[in-house]
């Protein structure tokens, strides 16, 4: 319970924004630690005093080392996993658990394998009591907005890592929620489709500007899609710092990555991550 | 249009069954013991069999007894093994007890249980149950427990609760597992419906089998052995069919459970 | 609170649940002591039998003939599935007899094996290499066709003699699957013994059992039942403490 205290020295740099107003906060994030039971008595702390306010629209990534928790901070936004230690709120509300106001993607795709394509991104709309032609319409769209049109019938195991994210990413984005959880969801994918799907992504998201938390270890897809990008130490996981991403929007990628801005963000937040992932080696 | 091969690889087990059939005629050719009849021979005294009223009456009965205690087991075993699967304590409370039952002849609890139940249709359906239920309720606790965490995660967030999770994510989840217990329990039923008509010997298949033996038929003997070696392998077949068709969407797996597992 | 414990606690509750069940049938008299001897009972005359020399010598009967089968079994098995799973066209032929065969009921080949080959120890030797070889055959033929074609790479590259591959890495790596269906083999091996005894004998635990059924001693009916049992977990502990051995350079298996 003491741990909170003790790492407040650390605290001075995420600025917490005290001065944003909670009704615009779509995310807060409060005092959060995670400690895990291992073997018998002992315990891993895999986040430490997190503090964290994202605005509602924000995309938001977060950067670490593996092992860092930053997944285990996307969970219990998520509600999946309870924190240790301090409160998650969506909207002013503690999180108690998973809801269709917070939408995961994961890396493993985690598509229902029994249902197609068309099963699979309707699944969430019957589950909130839509009409079944009304989900099937807004599915179909869904699925053409992902590039998916035609592989409606489809099922899981005959599609490709890129387009297996495609429908999981419609899946989650049809039942319409305030945010979306992105746990590294372009991880498991080759780097030329990696490419395309981060593309898409910015620009249905450009489109509707969903509140976004997105969790990464690649700097540069953080720095392409994010408006704020919040930077992890590694055991126990706490914030180093959160970086502002001052690029305008629409993002072109080829314009971008052009753009010697966006290269020093780069450049600078992976000297930021080298200072905190020199104890990879002793891992 | 149907390649050679494709033909050739569908015909296999028909083949299979014609070189047993051959192996079999040559075997007891060169043997020439009256007590070993030819495969000819046997397969000749199968319309006998299956043209007598009493011997049909004999096996239908035995099919029932087996279709009741596998539907029986299924009923019980499915939803213990998945909550086994998904709920840690209720695994860690059941398991040594399994464990203990696993290596018990389960036919071999007919006289005990005869001698409570009687000789009817109860000791041996609840026989065949006991004999069933312990793969089907193995390969349940495993389809359960292997069940992808997030894929649970993604229904909570659509408002899913617990128990509907367990119904439309574990179940269709742990399908082609549960499934695979289900052909090993369909086996075992069989097997066991035999074996306990054998000890019990009043009536069913393995009664035939018995007396044809202790009355010198030899033919019959070897015909009923037919009959029920058939049975096996269109039963299996027809659940493997059923199977396919059930777990259409989900990636190949064996193509032979392991038995008993 | 110690977690481990706790487990341990938890799965001895069904157990002590069923003994208590069992004795409180007797002592409340739903079950008359005929029907149902008393859990006391039936350990104490365990206890007693366990060191006659006619009990030794039934168990003794039953150890050669599930030992014998599950031995035939265990070489053919092996051999039949790394045939299998290395030559192409001992594929061919191995699969759809095995497709076919495996789904047989073997007991039902019983009175053809008592026909042919007498009502002595070949029969029952015979019946349980049948039914404990295909769980065998079948884990080791999917162990090998599972086995990494990079480590074969690897291994001649070398300098694994292509003949010596088989033996220096199909087999070990395969070890672990191969040990699985032994164990499978090994409990139904146990089973079919018994109930072969059973079904017709002259000695051996399931015979004790026939025999004490027959003269309606209910104590004596379940005591060659629980020695078989206690056989089967004795047997595959000792089969998975060989695992555990052999396989200590594996992950987790």
């Amino acid at each position: 319970m003491k741990v909170v205290s003790l790492r407040s020295d650390v605290q001075a740099e995420p600025a917490a924004l005290p001065g944003v107003a909670p009704a615009m906060a779509m995310i807060h994030i409060d005092h959060v630690s995670q400690r895990f039971q291992t073997s018998g008595r002992q315990s891993h702390l895999a986040l430490s005093d997190i503090n964290l306010t994202i605005e509602d629209g924000a995309f938001v990534s977060i950067l670490g080392p593996s092992g860092c928790g930053k997944s285990t901070l996307l969970y219990i936004v998520g509600g999946f996993v309870q924190p240790s230690d301090g409160a998650a709120k969506v909207k002013g509300k503690v999180i108690t658990g998973p809801g269709p106001d917070r939408g995961p993607v994961f890396q493993e795709f985690a598509l229902f394998p029994w249902k197609n394509v068309l099963g699979n991104v309707m699944y969430g709309l019957r589950q909130q009591g839509v009409k079944k032609t009304d989900a099937e319409a807004k599915s179909r769209k869904l699925l053409e907005m992902v590039g998916l049109k035609g592989y409606e019938n489809f099922y899981p195991k005959e599609l490709s890592g890129g387009m297996k994210q495609r429908v999981a990413i419609a899946r989650t984005l049809a039942y319409n929620p305030a945010v979306l959880l992105m746990d590294e969801p372009f991880g498991a994918l080759d780097a030329h489709t990696r490419t395309r799907l981060q593309n898409d992504l910015l620009t249905i998201w450009e489109r509707d500007r969903k509140t976004v938390l997105f969790v990464t270890h690649s700097v540069e897809e953080a720095v392409f899609l994010s408006d704020k990008v919040v930077v992890m130490t590694r055991s126990p996981g706490s914030i180093k710092v959160v970086v502002d991403i001052d690029l305008p929007r629409p993002r072109k990628r080829a314009e971008l990555l052009l753009d010697p801005r966006y290269q020093k963000y780069v450049v600078d937040i992976e000297k930021l991550i080298d200072d905190t992932g020199e104890d990879e080696i002793h891992a | 249009m149907i390649t050679p091969g494709a033909a050739l690889s569908k015909s296999a087990p028909l083949l299979a069954c014609i070189g047993l059939l051959c192996a079999w005629q040559v075997a007891s050719l060169a043997l020439q013991t009256e007590s070993f009849p030819t495969a000819l021979e046997a397969i000749r005294a199968v319309p006998s069999i299956l043209g007598d009223k009493e011997s049909l009456v004999n096996i239908g009965a035995s099919i029932r007894r087996m279709a009741i205690g596998l539907s029986l087991a299924v009923l019980f075993a499915i939803p213990l093994g998945l909550l086994m699967g998904r709920i840690k304590g209720v695994a860690s409370f059941f398991n040594p007890l399994l464990m203990i039952i696993y290596p018990v002849p389960k036919a071999a609890l007919m006289p005990i249980i005869m001698l409570w139940m009687g000789v009817g249709d109860m000791s041996k359906t609840l026989v065949i149950f006991l004999g069933v239920s312990l793969p089907i309720i193995y390969h349940s606790f495993q389809g359960g427990k292997a069940v992808e965490e997030k894929m649970l995660w993604s229904g909570a967030a659509m408002g899913l609760s617990a128990p509907q999770r367990m119904l439309r994510i574990v179940l269709p989840a742990a399908l082609p597992e549960i499934l695979t217990g289900c052909r090993t329990g369909l086996v075992l039923a069989l097997i066991t419906m035999v074996t306990s008509e054998m000890i019990a010997r009043q009536s069913g298949a393995g009664n035939i089998l018995f007396n044809a033996l202790d009355m010198a038929q030899y033919d019959t003997v070897f015909a009923m052995i037919i009959i029920i070696g058939a049975m096996g392998i269109l039963f299996d077949a027809a659940f493997e069919k059923l199977r396919g068709w059930l777990v259409r969407w989900s990636k190949p797996q064996h193509d032979m459970p392991l038995s008993f597992s | 609170m110690n977690p481990a414990l706790n487990k341990v606690l938890l799965g001895i509750t069904p157990i002590a649940l069923f003994l208590a069940l069992w004795q409180s049938l007797i002592t409340f008299g739903y079950a008359p002591v005929t029907m149902l001897p008393p859990p006391g009972a039936v350990f104490l005359r365990l206890g007693q039998q366990l060191f006659t020399s006619d009990f030794l010598h039934e168990i003794a009967a039953t150890l050669l003939r599930l030992f014998a089968g599950f031995g035939i079994a265990v070489v053919l098995g092996v051999i039949i599935g790394l045939a299998a799973a290395v030559s192409p066209a001992i594929n061919a032929v191995v699969k759809p007899l095995v497709r076919v065969m495996a789904p047989i009921p073997k007991v039902a080949l019983y009175p053809a094996l008592l026909l042919i080959l007498g009502f002595d120890h070949a029969s029952k030797i015979t019946l349980v290499a049948a039914d404990a070889l295909f769980p065998i055959l079948l884990s080791t033929y999917y162990g090998a066709s599972m086995v990494e074609q990079k480590l074969i790479w690897s291994a001649m590259a070398a300098g694994t003699p292509r003949a010596q591959i088989l033996f220096k890495v199909v087999l070990p790596a395969a070890m672990p699957s191969i040990l699985t269906g032994c164990r499978i083999g090994l409990v139904i091996s146990c089973i079919v013994v018994f109930l072969a005894e059973m079904i017709t004998s002259t000695d051996g635990l399931g015979h004790m059992l026939v025999q004490a059924a027959r003269t309606f001693q209910t104590v004596d009916m379940f005591v060659p039942l629980i020695t078989i049992s206690m056989l089967g977990l004795i047997l595959n502990s000792l089969l998975h403490g060989l695992r555990t051995y052999l396989l200590r350079g594996f992950p987790e298996v």
